[in-house]
Parts: C-alpha cells; structure tokens; sequence
C-alpha cells in the first residue's frame, strides 16, 4: 500500500481461502463496518495509534496488567485489546445465535440424559465408551439432586460458552464447547467497558447490541436458583485464587454483578449449610458460581487434594440447601469426544437436526473412523477425547516424521481416548498492527445463559486474534490481541440497561460490613503492615541518603552511625553494617545504601516489605478501589522496573524513595477518606497502627537511646523520618532538644505519628470489633487487654525521666521502648487468634493408616 | 436351629445359610483436639443376591451434628457426618446382623466359553449387559500392561469354561504371591504389587480383576468381612478380624456374578461377609474424612464376626 494514500479498511490484502470479516472476496465492505471505515478515514494512522494507547492506559489502569513477581513471565491479562473492533451485522448472527440455542439447549439434554436414564446409550446413538473409558466420569456425579429455579425447572448447564470458527464461505462451526465454567466472560466484560469508553460515538453510529441485558439476565438466572430468599439470595463467585489466570476477571465480574468473590478457604459447611466464614459468624450463601473444576470442589468425596473447593459440598447439594452453578458434573457436556454425536443427539431427543454443525470431528474409538484418520493423518488435530484441558492439541502436520510415527503408535494402542479434528483454515479480521491495517486470525468464544428452554446468547463474544491460526489453537488465553466483537443493527439499539439500579425487590440498607471473610480481613490487616513498613523504611533510607548528599556534610556524618543502626535494626540492611566510627566505613555506605533501596535479597528490607504489601492486595483487590489499586499497581511496576547501571549512585535512589513515598501518603489518603469505616478498614488500621508503633520504637531505641553529642542532627533526622519536622519547628521553631522530639513522638496523642496516637486508635479499633465466639485457643478480648495495658503504661511516663540519661545511655527511654516493643507481638497474636482462626490447616482421614486395613 | 457351616466345602459349592453378627469398630485418638470433622462411611451391609441383611446400626461418638444416608452409583449404602464441636477422639462402630444365604455361589447352571462373554462385552448394547459394561474398563486404581495380561492368559488360553479359568487364576495368585503385610501399602498400584509378587488382600484382589478386564471380562471389587473362628475341624483363613476384600466375576446373564478370593485361593462361600462394591479400592474406601486440627491421630480398628444362632 502507497504510504501516502488515505487509511482505509478497504484497501489491506486478504486472503482468498478465508472468510474476512470486514472484506468480502471482492473487496467489498461487509455490512455493519461502514461507520468503523469512516472513522479511520478521518482518524488516520495517528488516530489509532492514540486510540490503541488510550486503551492500554484504560486497561492498565484497571489493573488488569498487574503481576506481582517480576519473573513471573505471564501477564495476568493475557492479551492486549485492539483499538479496532469487529462487527458481525445482525443478519448474520440471527441464525447463529439460533443455532447456539439449539446447541445449549441440547447440550443440558445430553447431560441430563448421560448424568440419568442413558437413553442415549442405551438406544446406541452415543457409545458407552464415552463415559466409561472416560477418567473425569466421577461416579459421584451421577444422582445428584439438580438446582430448582422458582417455576421448578431442573437444570445442569446455566453459562456455557462456545468456541466457534467460520469456514471460507462464511458457515460458522463450533471448535468446542465450555461446560463447566467458561472463562473469558470477565475479560469480555472488560473490552466492552473499555472500548465503550473510547469509542462511544462509533458504538453509538453502528447500533451495537448491549451486552448488560445479558448480565442482567445472568444475575436475575443466578438469584432464581436459590433455594431460599429468592429476593436477594448471597451469591458467592468461587475463584481458583489470585494464582489462577481466571483471578483477575473473576474478581471483575464479582464486583459488576454485586456478588461475594470467595477462595475455598473463604467457605465452611456448617450445620448442613454452606457458609461464608466472615468476621461476624457464618453467613449462608444460597448460590454457588464455581470456576474451579468438578473435581476439585470437595476434598471430602471428590479430590482429597483440593485446596480449591469446599469439604462438604456434596452433602449440601444432596441437601439442596444450595445451588452450584454449574453443576457439579456439567464437565461431561464439554468432553470432545461428544460433539461427533451431537447431531444424532438431536435427532434422537427432538427429531431435529442440528442447525450449527461442528467442525469435522472424529471420535477415534470408533474403528472406521481411526483408519480414516489415520490414513488423513496430517490433516488433523489430536485432542483428548475426555477432557478439555490448557495444552495446545497435537498438530500432526508440524510433526516432524518421529513424533508423527509415536502419535500413530499412541492412537492405535488407545484410540478411544483421542478425538481428531479436522484444521480449520480460520477466518480473519482487520487489525491496526506496526502502524497498518492488516488481517489477523481470530477465535470467537460466545456465550449462553439458559433458564429452561429460553436461553440468551450474548450478543457478541470473546475474541483473541493471532497472526497464524496456530497460535490461537492452544489454551483460552493464547493469541496476541483481544478484540470487542460488536454485533451491529440495523437500527437504534432500544433502551439503556446497567446494572446499576436493583431490579424491583425491595432491599434493606446496609451499614454493618459483618459479612468480611475473615481472609479478607487477614490480608487486609497485613496490607496495613507492610505499607507502614515500606513507608517507615522508604523514610529512615531518605533521610539517611541526603545526610551523605547534604549541605551540612560534615555534620550530617555524625547521624550516620545511629540511622544505619536503625536501618539494620528494622531489616533494611544487614546486622554486621552497625558500625560505631564512621572512617573506612564511609566509601562503603555510599554505594552500600542506595544499593539496598533496589535490593531483594535481604529479609525485611523496603523491596521484600513492598512485595508483600502488593501480595496482600492482590489478594484483596475486589475490597479496593479502582484508585487504590492503581496507586498500588504503580508501586508494583516500580518495583519491578529494573535498578539503575549504575548501583553506587545516589540520585536515582533517592528519586526513587522519593516517587514510593509519595505513592505510599497518596494510597494512605486514599484510605482515611474513601473507606467506610466498617470492619475491612478497621483491619487494615490495625495493621497500620501496630507497624507504625513498631517502627518508631526501633528508630528511637537505634536514635535516641545512646547519647552523644551534638544531638541536634540526630533530633532533625529523626523528626524527617517520622514526617514530624514541620510539628516540631512550629512549636519549637529552632530549638531542637531531644526530651520535646520524644514527648512529640512517643507521649503526644494529637500527633498522627506519636506511639500514644497509634496505641490509643489500636484501642478504638479492636472495641469496634465485632466480639465473634472464638475457639478455645483466644481468650476473650485478650487482644484488648493487651493494648490497655500498653496505653496505661504510657499515661505514667514522666517525660524528664525519658530524657535522663546515664553513662550515654537513656535507659528509662530504653525500657519504656523495650515494654512496648515486647508488647505488640502479643497484641498482634491476640488479633489472629480471634480472627484469622480458620487458617488451622485441615488433614486427610484414611481410616486407614500404615499397613491399615491389611489382610 | 443352628444353620452352620458344616456342610461348607473348600469350593463353597453348597451350603446352608449362616447368620452373622459383625460389629467393626473404628477409633481415631488426636494428639490435638479437633475443632471439625466430616466423614463418610462406606460400611454398611445391604441385602443382594446371597445376602440378607436383618439390622444394621451405626454408632458415632461424639454425637455428630449432622448425619445422611444416600445410596451411591454401585448401590453401597454411605453415611456421612459431620461433627462441629471441639473433641479428641472420634469412634465409629457399625453393628450388622444378616444371613448368608446357602444358595450364594452355588457353581452356575450354564458355564459359557470365556470367549463368547468377552465378544459380548465388547458390544454390551446389543448383547443387554449395559449394567456390567464399565467393570471392563481401567478404574483410577486398576490398570495394566501386556505382562499382566500373560499371566491371565495361562489360565485362560487352554481352559474354555470360564468359571474354572477363573479358579485356577485366583489360585495362581494365591500360590505365586506372597501375602506380606509390609510389602505394600494403600495407595500401591495393581503394576507395583505384580512386580512384587506379594502384598495384602487388596492388592490380590485388585491384582486379579486387573488379570480379568485384561481380557476383557467384567470384574468388580468387594469389600467385607471373614468369619472370625473357623468351623471345628478347619484352620483360621488369613484375613479373620479384619477388614478383607476380593474380587467378583461376571460369568453372564444367567450366572451373574461369582465372587473369588485370591487371599485364601478359594470360591467365595459361607465364610465371607460382603459390604461394598465397586469398581477398586476407591469405590468403597469404608471410611474417609476432613478433619480440622487433630494433630498426629492414633488410629484403631478392630472387626468382630460371630455366629449369631440365638436370633432365630
């Protein structure tokens, strides 16, 4: 294309054996894209450009891009989105969604007759291979009562999902089917939010279907299906954990939907109900959304090593005191060895045929079928028969001759665990990639809700693009790009739907926040700790730095020794660097500090505090706001983005420090004015409040304990490093004297930074906790007496006292320092025993143990 | 009237019904207490073909919170509980009184050729035999390999009638394997115990149905009991106050299942006392649990099986 000629998306190449979505074979524009033509017209290659960047900025800003451990190679958003979308126009995707209804609906009748009467198998239509030969056929499955909605309808399969292709001519096929708990729902969530945002006049110009109805649908679906307080059930979305690449939409989709997000820790069966464990007791949750496997949801009669699921579950859903969405035992419906069958499937339970055939697929257990495949070889793909997993399948075509020799040997000793599947040559869409419009492979994953025989396509889908088709082939979040697909109408869309506004039922306000997971609270509690920490150490190490870049150089080394020893003794730097004389040390400290401000390797230090700290909201991230994680995104890639070439400098580091602490005072802010005061907040005070006391009493027993002369650097250091210095001096203007910098930070309670202030709010916020029975092993308000205890002390210290000293040395500051020092372990103890008691690991019983059971 | 076992012979050919009493007793004691426990028991007798059950009792102590009864897939009765208060010990015992019917294992009327029964398990649809049709297949705990499937073929390759092909495999395996209950231990696999050659009941039973589904016969796995005190005159059979397993045939439509024993290289007769039955060991584990805390738990299980004559 001539560099100078107008950008259109009619003018890139195609390719003629496969389908464009944009293109025909003529070079025509396919109905629906006009408007999107137009606008890159008038936008040009700058235009996309600036669009693509928009939408980086908007999805990083999500938090979407977030990872936690620097090595960690994969992205927890696997894919970028395109600035271009791809529209279907309604004609087209009428009789798809048709036949995705069939299709769905089909599907549950499968199930239900695999899963009950085996109709199917016993009038010879599907093979009983299929279930017996199949190793995810747990036997529990089968019996299992079925979730009710209001109007009694039995169902297994409420979400599914199907991934489609679409041949040269345009025919849609479907690659395979989601049963279980389709991923991809929260990221398509995400696009549309996303692309809404920045092209909101195009979405508005091509009339493209909302997908929020279908959400709606869902969330009114979901709330049908409760056993009890069908008005306003709890619904609990059960996630993998922050390790799984589904954690990041599943704590999206919780949040839009105004469900619980619940890890199997989170949970307890308890008096034949299932229970969210919160800081308030047991809470019931009527409706289950599980998007961990079948076989992981109950270590008790399923996988005994499942940390995922719940132990018990079974015996709730045979209670029917809860609904699992999907069903436990929905993974059979998704097995490929089905799909060959579908169509007799049809015609057997309907007398129909199947309007949305599937691409060629042969079951291998047949004989016939084997010898054709393997007389085809090349041209197919391999897939288990059973299981749908994360591995790309066998290309036999890109073997070389070995493997394509041992995969023929594999088949033909085990066809019937193998399905082959014909390779698709896929279809493509434009995409704006090096700065051109080009065309790009893509994968469309759809997805259905169904109450009884009404079942709603989403009107759009998933789409991940590629530049081959191969790189799309392997697990749900391959590909290079996400792409929002748009299924555009004729006319105006009707109507605006949120999901904001409650549907009709009557809700009762709510203040108390009784219903934090007691996990929650925990990682909220440590969040509180680890962001003191890395403020106090950020601190301590910038106040230290600029004693060696200052002014007052010769003066400012007289501090060094007490901050080092400050710094070694809260873990920024190792024991052995207290040094009493400064000297030879000098050289060494220089490049020593800044160095330890981008060091990972010692225990303790600002990167491991930090790291920690992102841990910990990671794990809460559905409790933030999209503000605060931003902030805390921010912190995480600066922790990541590689130290300066040059370690020994100063400058960078204390930029550095610089940039932290002030991400660290803006989360900070974030928190006092956006957080209700409920439970979580209070936590994460707790947190807060003890490291601060905590840091404060090891900076003044490193600080102020030795005396030595002159103190007046020493004072100021320590009034920088405890953000005091502009308190002290407009009380005191310039008389820096140690005995008023301790009343200031350790007996004045108006200072936010005093131990007096940090003890008495640590009282406030336990009173304020709720007084939940404990087990045995917590006295009760043992935790409370702790504090009170500590703040009674501190009401007695006679200030003339503190500042005495002896032989160098402040020993009535040092033991005072030492009481409190010693005393906040226990505080903190006393919290967890209360409330993070439901981490008391758990252990398989055998009733069989060593040479058990034997005979 | 006291219907013993004094016409019992060695192949269980004929004899009079027995009732039994079986009281198995399972003792759990925690170093530390627990907080919570959910259990399931697999261990309670039903009434099929050759057995009739009377009465069966399950007691639990401490009291448990919540308990249920269902019947799962292979028609085992299973019982779980769950106990929420702290405690340091957990008993289970489980009383049953029921019959062994005289009828069980009488030698089959008809005696089809192995070969045939395998051709008509190879197309269970046409050949009506749906409900047998998975026990030919791999289970979690039982596969095998082309070694194992030589050494069922001794047995089979010159012998047509499928019973006493069957036989003589059960007592092959009782002679070339030795019973030794160190060699292995619960979660050893079918491959492991043949390359041993010893092992406990459960693996010699499990060992055998791998033998069988080798060649493509149905065979299935049942859990029970031995007669406790051997009728006057016969010696104690390995396994008697225990827990024991073996292993069950389908012999076809009119046989039905003929259970084998390869501990005791012996048809199954008056002296065994089944409760579950499944595909392997999995199927009808008789107790399994979650516990919260409990520390290094001290474990107990004792099985008593007396004649119960005074009941009629």
């Amino acid at each position: 294309m001539d560099a100078k000629s107008p950008l259109s998306l009619t003018t890139y190449p195609i390719s003629s054996e496969q389908f464009d979505a944009c293109l025909s074979n003529t070079q025509d524009i396919r109905p629906g894209w006009a408007p999107l033509n137009e606008w890159v017209k008038s936008v040009g290659a700058s235009g996309l450009s600036a669009c693509e960047k928009q939408l980086q900025r908007l999805i990083r800003d999500n938090g979407a891009t977030f990872t936690v451990e620097e090595d960690q190679e994969q992205q927890v958003r696997p894919w970028k989105l395109a600035p271009l979308p791809m529209v279907i126009d309604a004609d087209a995707w009428t009789p798809l969604e048709r036949g995705l209804q069939q299709r769905t609906r089909l599907l549950e009748a499968v199930l239900s007759d695999l899963l009950g009467d085996q109709t199917l198998i016993r009038d010879g239509v599907v093979p009983p291979d299929l279930l017996w030969a199949n190793p995810a056929f747990a036997r529990d499955f089968v019996g299992l009562p079925v979730a009710t909605d209001s109007q009694d309808r039995r169902q297994r399969l409420e979400i599914t999902g199907t991934d489609l292709t679409r041949t040269s001519r345009g025919q849609w096929l479907v690659v395979g089917d989601r049963t279980r708990a389709p991923s991809g729902l929260g990221y398509l969530l995400e696009n549309r939010i996303t692309t809404s945002q920045v092209h909101s006049q195009l979405v508005r110009q091509c009339n493209v279907r909302r997908v929020a109805r279908f959400f709606l649908k869902l969330r009114s679906r979901l709330q049908d299906l409760a056993p009890r307080m069908r008005g306003n059930p709890r619904i609990a979305l059960l996630t993998p954990g922050p390790k799984s690449y589904r954690y990041f939409e599943d704590a999206y989709l919780a949040r839009y939907l105004g469900f619980t997000l619940v890890q199997g820790s989170d949970l307890a069966v308890r008096g034949e109900r299932l229970n969210l464990k919160t800081l308030g007791g047991l809470l019931p949750v009527e409706v289950l959304w599980r998007h961990v496997s079948d076989r992981k949801c109950d270590p008790l009669e399923l996988d005994p090593t499942s940390r995922e699921g719940v132990t018990g579950l079974l015996r709730t859903v045979r209670d029917q005191s809860v609904s699992i969405v999907n069903a436990i035992g929905s993974e059979l419906a998704q097995m490929p060895a089905l799909a060959p069958f579908l169509p007799a499937a049809a015609k057997h339970f309907w007398g129909e045929e199947l309007d949305l055939p599937n691409a060629e697929t042969y079951w291998c257990g047949n004989e016939q079928k084997l010898s054709h495949v393997l007389a085809n070889f090349e041209e197919f793909l391999l897939r288990d028969a059973f299981v749908v997993d994360r591995e790309s399948p066998i290309d036999v075509r890109a073997l070389p001759l070995d493997q394509q020799a041992y995969w023929r040997a594999r088949l033909s000793e085990n066809p019937q665990s193998f399905v082959a599947q014909r390779r698709e040559q896929g279809w493509t869409t434009p995409v704006w990639e090096g700065e051109q419009v080009t065309t790009w492979n893509v994968s469309l994953r759809t997805f259905q809700v169904a109450a009884g025989e009404d079942v709603d396509v989403l009107p759009g889908g998933l789409a991940r693009v590629g530049p081959t088709q191969d790189c799309l082939l392997g697990s749900p979040v391959s590909g290079h790009l996400t792409v929002d697909c748009w299924i555009a109408d004729d006319c105006p869309t009707s109507g605006a739907i949120t999901l904001l506004p409650a549907p009709d039922a009557a809700i009762e306000p709510q203040r108390g926040g009784d219903d934090l997971p007691s996990r929650v609270a925990e990682h909220l509690f440590w969040l509180g700790r680890y962001l003191e920490r890395s403020e106090a150490i950020a601190r301590l190490l910038r106040t230290t730095l600029k004693c060696l870049v200052g002014e007052e150089f010769e003066l400012g080394q007289s501090s060094l020794p007490r901050l080092t020893a400050a710094l070694a003794s809260i873990g920024q730097l190792p024991p052995d660097c207290v040094i009493e004389g400064l000297g030879e040390a000098y050289p060494s400290l220089e490049s020593m500090l800044p160095a330890s401000v981008f060091s990972k390797d010692q225990p303790g230090s600002l990167q491991q505090a930090l790291r920690s700290m992102v841990y910990n909201a990671s794990a809460v991230r559905d409790r933030l706001s999209i503000d605060g994680y931003r902030i805390l995104r921010q912190t995480a890639e600066e922790l990541n983005s590689p130290p300066p070439v040059s370690g020994g400098v100063l400058g960078p580091a204390l930029e550095r420090l610089n940039q932290l602490i002030t991400d660290l005072l803006a989360f900070s802010g974030l928190t006092s004015e956006s957080m209700t005061r409920t439970y979580g907040w209070r936590f994460l005070q707790l947190g807060r409040r003890i490291e601060r006391t905590h840091q404060t009493v090891e900076l003044l027993s490193a600080s102020l304990v030795p005396v030595s002369e002159p103190e007046r650097l020493i004072c100021e250091a320590v009034l920088e490093s405890t953000d005091s210095v502009m308190t002290y001096h407009a009380r005191y203007m310039n008389l820096v004297r140690p005995q008023l910098v301790l009343d200031l930070l350790v007996c004045d309670d108006t200072n936010p930074r005093s131990i007096l202030y940090q003890l008495k709010r640590i009282d406030d916020a336990i009173s304020r906790l709720p007084r939940a029975p404990a087990p045995a092993s917590a006295g009760p308000d043992e935790d409370q007496e702790s504090s009170r205890l500590l703040i009674e002390h501190l009401g007695q210290v006679n200030l003339d006292a503190l500042d005495a000293a002896m032989n160098g040395r402040r020993e009535a500051l040092s033991q005072l320092l030492q009481f409190i020092g010693s005393g906040l372990p226990d505080l903190s103890d006393a919290i967890a025993a209360q409330f993070f008691f439901h981490t008391n690991p758990s252990q398989a019983l055998t009733g069989a143990s060593g040479d058990e059971f034997v005979i | 009237m006291n219907l013993s076992s004094e016409n019992t012979n060695d192949q269980g050919e004929y004899s009079a019904s027995t009732r039994y009493r079986v009281l198995h007793r399972t003792a759990y004691s925690y170093s530390t207490p627990v907080a919570m426990c959910q259990n399931q028991l697999k261990m309670t007798p039903r009434s099929r073909m050759g057995v009739e059950l009377h009465a069966s009792e399950v007691r639990i102590s401490p009291c448990p919170d919540s308990s249920r009864i269902h019947t799962d897939y292979f028609g085992n009765e299973v019982t779980t509980f769950a106990i929420e208060a702290l405690h340091d010990e957990l008993v289970v015992e489980v009383e049953s009184d029921l019959t062994i019917l005289g009828s069980r294992n009488a030698q089959p009327e008809s005696d089809p050729s192995w070969e045939e029964l395998v051709a008509d398990l190879k197309t269970p649809v046409r050949a009506g035999m749906l409900e047998v049709g998975e026990f030919t297949y791999p289970s979690p705990r039982i596969d095998w390999n082309d070694e194992i499937r030589s050494y069922a073929l001794a047995s089979f390759s010159t012998e047509a009638s499928l019973a006493k092909a069957a036989l003589d495999l059960t007592q092959r395996i009782f002679r070339d394997f030795k019973y030794d209950t160190t060699a292995t231990h619960v979660g050893t696999s079918v491959r492991e115990a043949f390359q041993l050659k010893a092992g406990v009941c459960q693996d010699f039973a499990q060992l055998q149905i791998a033998c069988l589904r080798s060649l493509g016969l149905a065979a299935s796995y049942v859990s029970g009991y031995l007669r406790t005190m051997p009728p006057p005159g016969k010696t104690k059979l390995i396994g008697a106050d225990e827990s024991h397993a073996w292993c069950s045939i389908y012999t076809g439509k009119q046989g039905g299942w003929l259970d084998l024993d390869p501990t005791n290289g012996c048809i199954v007769g008056q002296d065994h006392i089944p409760i579950c039955f499944g595909r392997d060991y999995l199927d009808v584990s008789p107790m399994c649990g979650v516990a919260v805390g409990g520390g290094d738990p001290r474990l107990s299980i004792s099985v008593d099986v007396s004649e119960n004559p005074s009941l009629y």
